[in-house]
């Protein structure tokens, strides 16, 4: 473990830690580092230094922000009437890259999952509620996994959010456009059956 | 190392890398096995949805003898466990069945009855049956299977018949059964069981044409002592045993 010298087998340990990054990798990666432009190398250590100390969760939606409000809460052409739940801020990312939604999102920061420990309280419930209970919105999409556990999570605040006065539906889940019936898995012909919807 | 091929229950999933997942499994014919799913989590893999709490699936696994993770090379989804979209009540039967069975069961050692009844009960909670019920019946049914059932007419310590003109016997968690009048102050973890349990929990093992009416508070005290004997038999309380309701709701 120890062929390189001190600082150099530091960044290989740091970089090993990576998600998906074996120790040949991290080698790697540190010696392109040591081969680049010095300013290109320090510019990713700046970026890894900003986005830790300026990055936080946005106060009304837990998305990832640089100020107290992330960038789509304070945008003023998202409709305000739509709310979005999610568990992660990478499913947001993916939301906002199928440009089909304007409204607004409540990221749950995870689901509830009480095999692994996890309950309502460790998420963002409770601002969730206090959102919907200050008004304005028509509508709450529940866009959590289809999952067992994104379903019950879904379901466990559609439970409490009953007593408001919005409308809250489900992302519809089934067959994917451009395949054919006859070679639909049954259990998703199930689900595009129990969501089928008015033409 | 053996290839093998069975059905099976998933009980748990663990992110074990950016694209893989340990998944815990009962299966019909291997028992309990963790196995490494790799690239479970890619949007196009071998495993095609098929990976979900309490699904139901055909596996392919790849054995390994050393101490080594199984690999999981296939799945193929069955039934998919749906409560979740409509009830909590059979969402948190369902979550307790899958800890109860990950707790009751150990690597490798297979009971097709067992697998059985977790299946039935599976698909009792996610129709329309009493979903609180079932769990109770596979609590019991479970503890038969497994030589855990409760000593219900014999003293569990000499043995002696017992059958005292008493509403409330007294029931050593512990050991797992009822004691006589003799035996009871030399046993700790005792405690009082309304008599009338014991022949509504023999009904309720039994086979199913024995299934009998249960009043709102035979099942409250079923559950309350139920649970009590599984936390006192395991030596540990399962975490989703506390989502179970304590008195029947409507589900
Ligand atoms: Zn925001
Ligand atoms: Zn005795």
């Amino acid at each position: 473990m120890s062929e390189f010298a001190g600082s150099v087998n530091d960044l290989v340990q740091q970089l090993g830690r990576l998600p998906g990054i074996g120790r040949k990798s991290a080698e790697r990666l540190a010696f392109h580092l040591l081969r680049v432009p010095k300013a290109e190398a320090l510019a990713l250590s700046e970026s890894i230094r900003r986005v830790r100390e300026n990055i936080h969760y946005c106060a009304d939606c837990f998305n990832l922000a640089e100020q107290t409000r992330c960038e789509l809460c304070l945008d003023p052409g998202r409709n305000r009437t739509l709310l979005c739940v999610v568990e992660q801020p990478r499913d947001l990312m993916s939301l906002e890259q199928s440009a089909a939604y304007r409204g607004l999102y409540h990221v749950l920061l995870g689901r509830i999952a009480p095999l692994d420990g996890i309950g309502p309280d460790q998420l963002t419930i409770d601002a969730l509620v206090d959102r919907v209970a200050g008004g304005g919105f028509q509508e709450v999409i529940m866009a959590t996994n289809p999952t067992v556990e994104g379903d019950g999570t879904a379901l466990y605040i559609s439970n409490l959010l009953a007593e408001f006065p919005v409308k809250i539906t489900r992302l519809a889940r089934g067959i994917t456009a451009g395949s054919v019936l006859e070679y639909a898995n049954k259990e998703v012909l199930a689900d595009a059956m129990t969501g089928r919807r008015q033409w | 190392m053996s290839t093998e091929q069975t059905e099976a229950i998933v009980l748990r999933m663990v992110e074990f890398s950016e694209t893989s997942l340990i998944v815990t499994l009962y299966t019909r014919d291997l028992g309990r096995v963790s196995a490494i799913a790799k690239g479970a989590r890619r949007p196009k893999s071998a495993f095609d949805g098929a990976l979900d709490l309490l699904a139901v699936c055909r596996i392919v696994v790849i054995c390994k003898t050393s101490d080594s993770l199984d690999l999981l090379t296939e799945a193929k989804l069955q039934r998919r466990f749906r409560a979740g979209q409509r009830s909590l009540v059979r969402l948190h039967c369902g979550y307790y069945l899958a800890e109860l069975l990950r707790l009751w069961t150990d690597a490798g050692v297979a009971s097709p009855p067992l697998y059985e009844l977790a299946l039935r009960t599976l698909a009792e909670i996610d129709g329309d049956q009493d979903a609180l019920r079932a769990i109770l019946r596979f609590e019991l049914r479970g503890l038969q299977i497994l030589g855990h059932f409760p000593a219900l007419d014999e003293c569990v310590s000499c043995g002696a018949a017992v059958d005292p003109p008493l509403v409330r016997v007294p029931f050593a968690y512990q050991l797992g059964g009822v004691l006589c009048a003799a035996c009871r102050p030399r046993h700790r973890e005792v405690g009082f069981v309304r008599k009338a349990l014991f022949g509504l929990a023999k009904q309720l093992a039994g086979p199913d044409e024995a299934d009998p009416e249960l009043a709102a508070g035979d099942y409250r005290d079923l559950r309350a002592t139920l649970s009590r004997y599984i936390q006192t038999q395991l030596g540990a309380v399962p975490r989703t045993q506390s989502l179970l309701p304590t008195a029947w709701v409507s589900h």
